[in-house]
């Protein structure tokens, strides 16, 4: 914890010098990363690590709209499905597997039309916003949410039971980006930007004004906050980053989608990484998708047997985990890493008084 | 000149007339007082006025000359009208100048996706506008602790916040919900005198609801009179102490003895 305020306290300091410092340096920093863990483990952390920037990407985008704005929602994972399927289906050449439709686009142009796609998708899935709330609005996005996987797996042309196959990997001239490092590269710089858009969003009035939804509708709105186009704007945020993950998952080889991959097993998932990283801090929420993501993997294939009947036992974990996070820890990680800055800044501000007054006696 | 006018206004919840056909207006640059008994509808006017409720049909407000008459609160927000609520409202978690910043939304000079777009210039504008939040944090006492979070100040911190944030928004009217509840009468006393340095510095029309009569009394060119929901009194504070009604009204809601006359000899 006391590592994680350091690191944050540094960040800071870094940033007082240039504003993009402390992002280039973790990006410099981040540029090896395959090659060590490639070098010390072995080549599947790095396709953990790409997985892990894509929930990063997921869970910084569903903090916008849930921890900045106010909103529950539960469709997030229809709208990541949105984006892989589109882009998948875009960039597929016609006739392919199955009755599985295909434009033949290229991967570089199906990627910002899956995203335009989802954010618009957004836009619809946030409309409940407009009248609900709480619970029902809650229910209201996971109908929505969970309709599309149920589209996608009963409509042969979208890969229904089968899935897609062979959706193909971007390439950069000749070279085609369809290995776990040059992947890394990708998702690594998506991740990162998404986290920077982030944080630029939130310290802007237009971060103020989600905020001050999620604080109090009515107060906002008498503030001259226009509610609705705020709400559906954060939506329309989050729908971009979630969009973005999907098209991005869709093109990660193997280049295979399921409807299985957007089960409301992995909205609790994503849901779980924004709680425990403490709702509405964006640092909190990258540490709850780095630790999710990793138990998820470790705890995929444990399978638990009573009376000799298989009992897999994951979606169990991680439900429980949530009702626990909820009742006891709140706040998340974020909320220790806001209480430790704010004691340090605390303690730094008390230790400038006292030398400030020695100086001037 | 009238800057708020109101006819016809009502709102009945269920079965309750809350407001019933009050017609009132408000000159430019006044302190108008707004009493009357718990639950004679003082707040539920104050909603009606900001968007907050709808009224029934056939009421009229308009503000600075514009139909204001079922528009969306922000709408109305922007047009210079702003309010405090009776319980404040704050943004608890957002800090004591975030909290000023959100009232100032309204003249934001850039739109919402700008900050994805033109980083630099939504900086410098943010910049400005902090030095111009700090500057009022700074008159109303609040500029040390400008950082911590709105939920953590003391009750009549929040009360100044509560002020400060409503005056963030520029408004040329100020409507004030019972500013100084739960404040000893001292306390109650110099929150006025900010309140009317305040109009003087910002310009303001001033409408405040308040239950310690002998402020309203002192600090109001005019006072309304709400009793169930119907206007039944209006005129100057010395007209009004006066006014048979009036008495009569807090009478029936048999007021302990000592503030009618802490009232009457204001
Ligand atoms: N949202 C509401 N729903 C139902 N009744 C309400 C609502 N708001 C206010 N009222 C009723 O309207 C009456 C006036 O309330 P209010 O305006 O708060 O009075 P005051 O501010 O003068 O004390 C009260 O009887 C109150 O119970
Ligand atoms: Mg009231």
């Amino acid at each position: 914890m006391i590592v994680l305020s350091k690191l944050a306290d540094l960040f800071e300091d870094l940033a007082k010098r240039h504003r993009l410092l402390p992002w280039l340096i973790a990006y410099v920093l981040l540029l090896p990363l395959p090659f060590v863990l490639a070098g010390l483990f072995n080549e599947y952390l790095i396709d953990l690590v790409n997985r892990i920037c894509l929930f990063i990407l997921l869970a910084v985008g569903l903090n916008i709209v849930k921890g900045f704005c106010g909103q529950v929602t539960v469709g997030h994972i229809g709208l990541y499905a949105i984006g892989a399927v589109t882009s998948a289906v875009l960039s597929l050449e016609p006739g392919g597997f199955g009755g599985a439709l295909g434009f033949g686009w290229p991967v570089w142009l199906s990627i910002p039309t899956a995203v335009l796609v989802t954010a618009f998708a957004g836009l619809i899935i946030g409309l409940p916003s407009v009248r609900l709330q709480g619970a029902y609005l809650a229910l209201a996005t996971l109908g929505l949410g969970e309709s599309v996987r149920i589209f996608i797996a009963v409509t042969p042309a979208l890969g229904s039971s089968t899935g897609l196959m062979m959706i193909p990997a971007p390439s950069v001239g000749s070279f085609t980006l369809d290995s776990f490092t040059s992947y890394y590269y990708i998702v690594m710089t998506a991740a990162l930007l998404g986290i920077y858009f982030s944080f630029s969003i939130l310290r802007s009035a237009t971060g103020r004004a989600f905020q001050a939804i999620r604080e109090d509708t009515t107060a906002a709105a008498v503030n001259g906050i226009n509610v609705i186009q705020y709400k559906l704007l954060a939506f329309v945020f989050s729908a971009v980053y979630a969009g973005l993950a999907g098209a991005l998952f869709a093109h990660m080889q193997p280049g295979y989608l399921h409807h299985n991959n957007f089960t409301v097993i992995e909205m609790v998932t994503l849901l779980l990484m924004v709680v425990l990283g403490g709702i509405g801090n964006v640092w909190g929420g990258v540490i709850g998708a780095i630790v999710v993501a990793i138990a998820y993997d470790q705890t995929k294939d444990l399978v638990f047997y009573f009376m000799d009947r298989p009992i897999v036992i994951q979606p169990l974990v991680f439900g429980l985990s949530m009702v626990l996070l909820v009742m006891f820890m709140p706040r998340g990680i974020g909320g220790w890493i806001e209480d430790f800055q704010r004691n340090r800044r605390f303690i730094r501000r008390s230790e400038e008084r006292l030398s400030g007054s020695t100086r001037n006696t | 000149m009238a800057l708020l006018e109101t006819r016809n206004l009502s709102k009945s919840f269920g079965g309750l007339q809350a407001i019933d056909n009050v017609s009132l207006s408000v000159d430019e640059n006044s302190v108008h007082g707004l009493i009357g008994p718990n639950g004679s509808g003082k707040s539920t006017f104050f909603n009606l006025l900001t968007g907050v409720y709808q009224p029934d049909i056939g009421s009229h407000i308009s503000f600075n000359k514009i139909d204001i008459t079922n528009k969306p609160a922000h709408y109305i927000a922007s047009q210079g009208l702003a309010r405090t609520f009776q319980l404040l409202r704050l943004y608890g978690e957002l800090s004591v100048l975030e909290n000023v910043l959100v009232g100032y939304h309204p003249h934001t000079k850039y739109g919402p996706l700008a900050p994805l777009i033109m980083g630099a210039e939504v900086r410098r504008q943010d910049r400005l506008v902090k030095e111009e939040m700090m500057d009022l944090l700074e008159f109303i006492g609040l500029a040390e602790h400008a950082e911590i979070p709105a939920a953590e100040l003391s009750g009549g911190q929040r009360r100044l916040l509560a002020l400060g944030r409503a005056i963030a928004m520029r408004p040329k009217m100020l409507l004030l919900d019972e500013p100084g509840a739960g404040l000893s009468p001292v306390n109650v006393d110099n929150l006025m005198a900010t309140i009317l340095t305040l109009k003087e510095r910002y310009n303001l029309t001033i409408v405040v609801v308040e239950h310690i009569l002998k402020v309203v009394m002192a600090t109001c060119d005019t006072i309304s009179v709400l009793d169930h929901g119907q206007k039944i009194s209006e005129g100057s504070p010395k007209f009004v102490k006066n006014d048979p009604a009036v008495v009569e009204a807090y009478l029936g809601r048999e007021m302990a003895d000592e503030d009618i006359k802490a009232a009457m000899n204001a």
